[in-house]
């Protein structure tokens, strides 16, 4: 792809389970969230790029009391996890007990897949491999 | 080089809680008639307005609050500017007022905050609150403004092994503390057993782990060396201020148990004052969550990093402590109507160092500082603050 990296396609690809990242064409920097300049050398000029989806886990909640929009989908993980490429992201787990977090280990490795929401939303989400 | 002239003399605040039948404007225009003609300060004295509220769009429906909160409070035709920095908001307007009366550019200024956040359901406040975290990329996942701190508890826990129980002091610590001030929303004491009851927000966050949804309002008089003579024999001064920024998600953070705006705001407030932790007495921290109070007493270096919870275990913050930390109840048991908490907390640490804080004045009170934080962290504003004569 050569187009320009926007928010909303980066959401649509989540929509449509082809999750990319960003790219810093200055440094080659994978940036998993959008951002407007590189976190390494500054620039503002990205590219789109596909990530091996390996990760591990490096924090967590459990969501018991939520908005209205996920209230459904109560209690659910919401998890930080570091992609092999570096950089981390904010998402779902998925096929963890939302009641028994205590199991849950930091550092376990974790590999991408999506989620449909009882709200009828795709999540991008991480599962044990 | 520390601020040289910045002094408050005055300082007050409404009642915190759920209240009824009281609005924005009335709240607001109680506690600067509090601070001003109360306080033997005429309104006609003040010559700028710096105000701190948060999302009253949203939950009042009204934006451009600074000069329609002024005119109700009498003070129509003031220059008057509305800052918004999440839930550092009121320290970030006391920030541009030192900034106006250190440039000499006023020499009589108000500082203010308000927030009235239970006209709403607690589902539009609880999306309002949201609104202070990343929208796009956190909030539409379904992470909650607890979520946020559940995950810096997690990390906290597992990098030091904090438990679920040392954040349950805290919270036993705020309401005790509340329960002789009249001004806070919880005046009960609550038992340790209670603070741990298994009733959870985002775990390991628990219903006592979360300060509440509040209204509210503060205000204070900030004016030059020169003017403060005409007010008090003895005001406070600023000493030192420091403002930082950080990322708003979470990601983007190589640590989860420090927050780098809390470290950078208050190294810069230590480096203007000329002083390190050591020459605190106590300190005021954005309590928003029980976790929250044990981060931010770290990264102020009050504690090494790590050791906050076994000095909230020994009883170090307690009011008669060592080093008493929140010591009217916090943002846990006093109440955080957003806007108006960072201008409340000066008015906590105002009533310490003069000795104006009756049952819940702590011994030593010459130098304090407060922490106001904004949202998940990506403001922070550090204010210290010394009695004119110590």
């Amino acid at each position: 792809m050569s187009e320009i990296p926007t928010i909303e396609q980066y959401l649509k690809n989540i929509e449509e389970r082809h999750f990319k990242a960003y790219k810093c064409s200055g440094c080659g920097m994978v940036l998993a969230l959008p951002s407007g300049a590189c976190y390494g050398c500054g620039s503002n000029k990205m590219d789109w790029t596909e990530v091996s989806g390996k990760g591990k886990l490096v924090a967590f909640t459990v969501i018991h009391v939520a908005p209205d929009e996920f209230a459904e989908e109560a209690p659910y993980y919401v998890a930080i996890i570091e992609l092999e490429e570096g950089s981390r992201i904010s998402a779902r787990l998925s096929g963890f007990d939302p009641l028994k977090p205590e199991e849950v280990k930091l550092g376990t490795p974790l590999v991408l897949t999506y989620e449909k929401g009882k709200s009828g939303k795709t999540y991008l989400a991480f599962k044990a491999p | 080089m520390p601020l040289k002239n910045t002094n408050i003399v005055s300082a007050a605040q409404t009642k915190f809680g759920a209240l009824e039948g009281v609005s924005l404007r009335e709240m607001f225009s109680e506690a600067v008639d509090k601070a001003t003609v109360e306080a033997g300060i005429p309104k006609k004295d003040i010559q700028a307005a710096f105000i701190g509220t948060f999302i009253p769009e949203m939950l009042v429906h009204q934006g451009h609050t600074a000069p329609l909160l002024l005119d109700y409070a009498g003070m129509r035709g003031l220059p008057a500017t509305r800052h918004e920095a999440a839930c550092a908001s009121g320290a970030t307007a006391l920030r541009a007022a030192i900034m106006a009366i250190e440039s000499g550019m006023y020499d009589t200024v108000l500082v203010a905050g308000a927030e009235k956040m239970t006209s709403v359901s607690t589902n539009k406040a609880t999306e309002a609150l949201a609104a202070a975290a990343d929208d796009e990329f956190e909030s539409s996942i379904g992470l909650t403004f607890p979520g946020v701190f559940g995950i810096a508890a997690v990390a906290h826990m597992e990098k030091y092994g904090t438990t679920e129980e040392d954040m349950a002091y805290v919270a036993v610590k705020a309401h005790k503390n509340a329960s002789t001030n009249p001004l806070a929303q919880f005046q009960k004491e609550i038992t340790l057993e209670k603070a741990l009851m298994p009733r959870y927000i985002a775990w390991p966050l628990k219903l006592f782990d979360c300060s509440p949804i509040s209204d509210g309002a503060a205000a204070v008089v900030v004016t030059s060396n020169e003017k403060a003579k005409k007010y008090t024999d003895l005001p406070v001064k600023i000493v030192g201020s420091g403002q930082a920024s950080a990322s708003m998600n979470l990601c983007d953070r190589s640590e989860l148990v420090s927050f780098p705006a809390s470290v950078r705001a208050s190294k810069a407030a230590y480096e203007m004052a000329g002083m390190s932790a050591k020459d605190l007495d106590f300190a005021i921290v954005h309590d928003c969550f029980t976790i929250a109070e044990l981060i931010a007493t770290e990264d102020l270096g009050i504690f090494k990093p790590g050791e906050a919870a076994k000095a909230v275990r020994e009883g170090v913050t307690q009011i008669d402590g060592d080093f008493p930390v929140n010591p009217m109840g916090g943002l846990k048991a006093v109440g955080h109507p957003v806007g108006a908490t960072g201008v409340k907390q000066v008015v906590v640490a105002y009533r310490e160092l003069l000795g104006e804080a009756g049952p819940n004045q702590i011994p030593k009170h010459d130098t304090g500082i407060v922490h106001n934080f904004g949202g998940t962290g990506a403001s922070c504003v550090v204010t210290i603050m010394r009695r004119g004569d110590a």
